[in-house]
């Protein structure tokens, strides 16, 4: 069974780094493979000053309470929020071959499991280099080994949390009543923490005034104490071996370390009574995706079973403009494909962090933090939005030969690709801007009069959908011009060179906003000159600088929707994304 | 050769099949066909213990799929309608690493005589993605034929391949059945089952509706009598008008 697993993973790594190697003679590629090559340089080898960075120059007990802490949060989130997904996904291949074959399911299982762990071995030594400052001293291999027995103890914490999802889900346990149990559990623990801390505060609240040192010191001191040292051993020693700073440290807490990697081994056999069925279905999620990807449809989300569709926000009328049809499709791609996960997390974020803001001595401060991360996530989702939200071209030119054929011209068609996106992030600005906004009616801010406050909130609102436009123009084009850099649909391609693709096109993105910028900015100070010059005065001279930048910038994106429709008019879908004949 | 006795499976209150029993004796072809939802897939995927079956048990051989499931899966091959593949494994690669899984002794004298007798023999360096759509299934054939295995499982074995490919993938299949295995072949496509198939079992909403020989489905409802298999299989499912 071990040199079936050991010869797969084996070839499997030499033909994938031979089928790479021989890419690299396409220049796209090898520019990609050279530019990535200088990234990892950069981050991961490169010497720097000090000789290691500040995360792993932290003392002993502050690295060990922080990896904890991680370590805790990550493992109750998964209990928490986490979905039936293991893991431990089954390829197709995987599935078929080893399923059928005359294994017993626990060599199923170590069979994946072994398979994984070299991904795992690669992703602790990435990590240990990130920190390493450039220089890699022997005794980083124990931290690279000490991770590895995290990660690897990690994932099989997390393949159990999805098998026992999965039971519940089978035994018609709902997720609300799902999530409901983990809180409790959750709760119960946090809340025992919490007291034994709370006991504690004072001396530690002492040692942190005294010194950092001390204060991590007299931190993981409390937390090794009483039933708080209960709750945290498992955690204590599974870090224990990641932040030893020798070998004699290391070897004498292997022991427990390997005791809790083995104890997740015994309890993932143990929980594997699913298993098939979870394995399966994933893989033919899996297979049902690869299967889309490559016949050019949306392929289904990865998570769960089949959802309920949700409702069309807005019905679309049978006639009317092409071009509006096309951004309402995408309008209802992106909000069909998003989830509620992350937006209920953000707010029971948010409520925490105002409601912990509320307990300081200032009145309306947890009110004022809120209006902050209003802003915070509004400038959010105008500057990284056009880069996540991609059904536009980047999603629709998998499907380049249908396009073509639409009696469409080429700039009605770009147009109502790119407005899809930039109608749902600007909705999402507004509303953050409208948050802040109202929230700030509600407290005291005395050197930001609410006029003012007026005045920059039409500003801003009036300059953002233009400037999304123009990023998300910049990144419609680049699609269309570069189609083979540029990772079409939501498979993310992985390698070196790809990582060097993405950075080459990054900065080339970023050269072509700030150009795109600049006739908007001087256009924009004109204004204001002259809007200083009548008389407006303060922040409501923003205003009519937004609507000259606004007006700027919809005049150029009008003329690259232009001139972009010509080049997709040109284009040839054959030699750009390759035949399917 | 394979014995089914009641299988039942359920996912939650969904019962995908119920209380399914038949056999298949050495020599056999048994056509599974069904409409849409059936319970084909669930039934094919139990007898090659990819799933468990919520009752029943399964025979393959003289082993039970529930007590001995590596004594049965040593028996049988499953080939599914897409071929299922390791992106970076060569099609020599794959036959050396199934010859592994399945405990093959003279893998090394097996391996070139099934290359050479599907036509692969020049492609024994290729990776999938270096394939066409009829070599994979040669490739997912010959890996599911070198152990040599007493009992076959087909799951739309037509699906993409052009007439020449099917010419052969039929041959396939009524020879290794001639050769003495017990043979189950599941597809919507009736004339294949009417051509290769010895029996036919026909299944909706996951229970069996009839099995036998046509003949024996006909005598059965005398209302069927001088009816094409199109119409018999409408007429059984519920699905003509």
């Amino acid at each position: 069974m071990i040199d079936a697993a050991l010869y797969l993973a084996g070839r499997s790594l030499v033909n994938g780094l031979r089928r790479r190697l021989r890419r690299l003679r396409q220049p796209k590629y090898m520019i990609g493979f050279a530019v990535g090559l200088l990234y990892y340089y950069a981050f991961f080898l490169r010497p720097r000053g000090g000789g290691q960075s500040s995360a792993a120059s932290l003392p002993g007990a502050a690295a060990e309470v922080v990896a904890m802490l991680g370590l805790a949060v990550l493992i109750l989130t998964g209990w928490l929020f986490g979905s039936s997904r293991s893991p431990l996904v089954y390829t197709p291949a995987e599935t078929h071959f080893l399923f059928t074959a005359p294994l017993t399911r626990r060599q199923v299982l170590d069979f994946k499991l072994l398979r994984s762990q070299l991904a795992l071995g690669l992703s602790s030594l990435l990590s240990v280099l990130l920190f390493s400052g450039g220089h890699f001293p022997a005794t980083r291999i124990l931290r690279v080994l000490g991770l590895w027995l995290v990660f690897a103890s990690l994932q099989m914490h997390s393949a159990v949390t999805a098998l026992v999802r999965q039971s519940l889900e089978e035994h018609g346990v709902t997720a609300v009543r799902r999530r409901l149990g983990a809180f409790v559990i959750v709760a119960a623990i946090v809340g025992a923490a919490a007291l034994t801390l709370r006991a504690q505060f004072g001396i530690v609240q002492d040692a942190f005034v005294e010194g950092p040192v001390a204060g991590f010191d007299t931190l993981a001191a409390v937390l090794h104490r009483g039933l708080l040292g209960v709750v945290t051993w498992p955690l204590a020693a599974l870090v224990g071996p990641a932040v030893s700073r020798d070998l004699a440290t290391f070897a004498a807490r292997l022991p427990a370390a390997l005791l809790v990697l083995g104890v997740h081994y015994v309890w993932l056999i143990r929980s594997s009574i699913a298993f098939e069925e979870v394995a399966v279905e994933s893989a033919e999620r899996m297979a049902t995706r690869i299967a889309a990807w490559r016949s050019g449809r949306r392929p289904p989300p990865i998570a769960g079973p089949a959802k309920p569709t949700r409702r069309a926000l807005t019905r679309l009328r049978e006639t009317g403009s092409p071009a509006r049809a096309i951004a309402w499709k995408n309008i209802q791609a992106e909000w069909r494909g998003s989830g509620v996960r992350l937006p209920v997390i953000i707010v029971i974020g948010l409520i925490v962090v105002a409601w912990v803001a509320s307990m300081g001595e200032e009145a309306g401060s947890g009110l004022f933090v809120l209006a902050v991360l209003f802003l915070v996530f509004g400038g959010l989702a105008i500057v990284f939005g056009p880069y996540g939200l991609r059904n536009d071209l980047r999603s629709d030119l998998q499907l380049w030969d249908l396009l073509k054929t639409y009696p469409l011209r080429g700039a009605d068609l770009v147009a109502g690709e790119v407005l899809g996106p930039v109608t749902v992030l600007t909705a999402i600005a507004w509303g953050c801007l409208l948050g802040a906004f109202t929230l700030s009616l509600m407290i005291d801010v005395n050197d930001f009069p609410v006029a003012d406050r007026v005045a920059a909130l039409l500003a801003v609102a009036i300059a953002t959908p233009a400037a999304l436009a123009v990023t998300t123009t910049i990144q419609n084009a680049a699609v269309l011009f570069f189609p083979a850099w540029i990772t079409l649909g939501p498979a993310r391609a992985t390698g070196i060179e790809m990582i060097g693709q993405r950075l080459v096109t990054m900065v080339g993105s970023a050269v072509v906003l700030v150009v795109a910028l600049i006739p908007a900015a001087v256009v924009g100070a004109v204004a204001v000159a002259i809007a200083g010059v009548t008389g407006i005065t303060g922040v409501w001279l923003a205003v009519p600088g937004a609507i000259a930048v606004a007006v700027t910038l919809v005049f150029e994106v009008i003329m690259a929707f232009a001139w972009l429709g010509r080049v997709f008019e040109r284009s040839d879908p054959a030699t750009e994304i390759g035949g399917t004949g | 050769m394979i014995e089914v006795r009641g299988l039942t499976k359920l996912y939650g209150s969904l019962v995908a099949v119920e209380d399914l029993s038949f056999a298949v004796a050495p020599g056999e072809v048994l056509g599974l066909v069904g409409p849409n939802g059936a319970g084909k897939t669930t039934t094919l995927r139990s007898l090659v213990g990819i799933i468990r079956p919520t009752r029943g048990t399964i025979r393959i051989g003289a082993s039970d799929m529930e007590r001995d499931a590596v004594g049965a899966k040593r028996q049988l091959a499953f080939m599914p309608d897409e071929p299922r593949l390791f992106d970076y494994l060569t099609v020599e690669e794959h036959l050396r690493f199934t010859a592994r899984l399945y405990g093959v002794r003279d893998a090394e004298v097996r391996i070139p005589a099934l290359l050479r007798e599907l036509e692969l023999g020049e492609k024994t360096g290729a990776l999938p993605e270096e394939l066409s759509r009829g070599m994979k299934q040669k490739l997912a054939i010959a890996c599911g034929l070198l152990h040599e295995p007493a009992v076959l499982l087909f799951d739309e074995p037509l699906t993409g391949l052009d007439p020449a490919g099917m010419r052969r993938m039929k041959q396939t299949i009524v020879e290794r059945a001639r050769q003495g295995a017990a043979v189950i072949l599941s597809s919507h496509l009736l004339h294949l089952v009417e051509e290769v198939c010895t029996r036919v079992l026909v299944i909706n909403r996951g229970r069996l509706v009839a099995i036998g020989t046509i003949a024996e489905i006909v005598a059965s409802r005398p209302d069927l009598q001088g009816r094409g298999l199109e119409e018999i299989f409408l007429a059984l499912t519920g699905g003509g008008t």
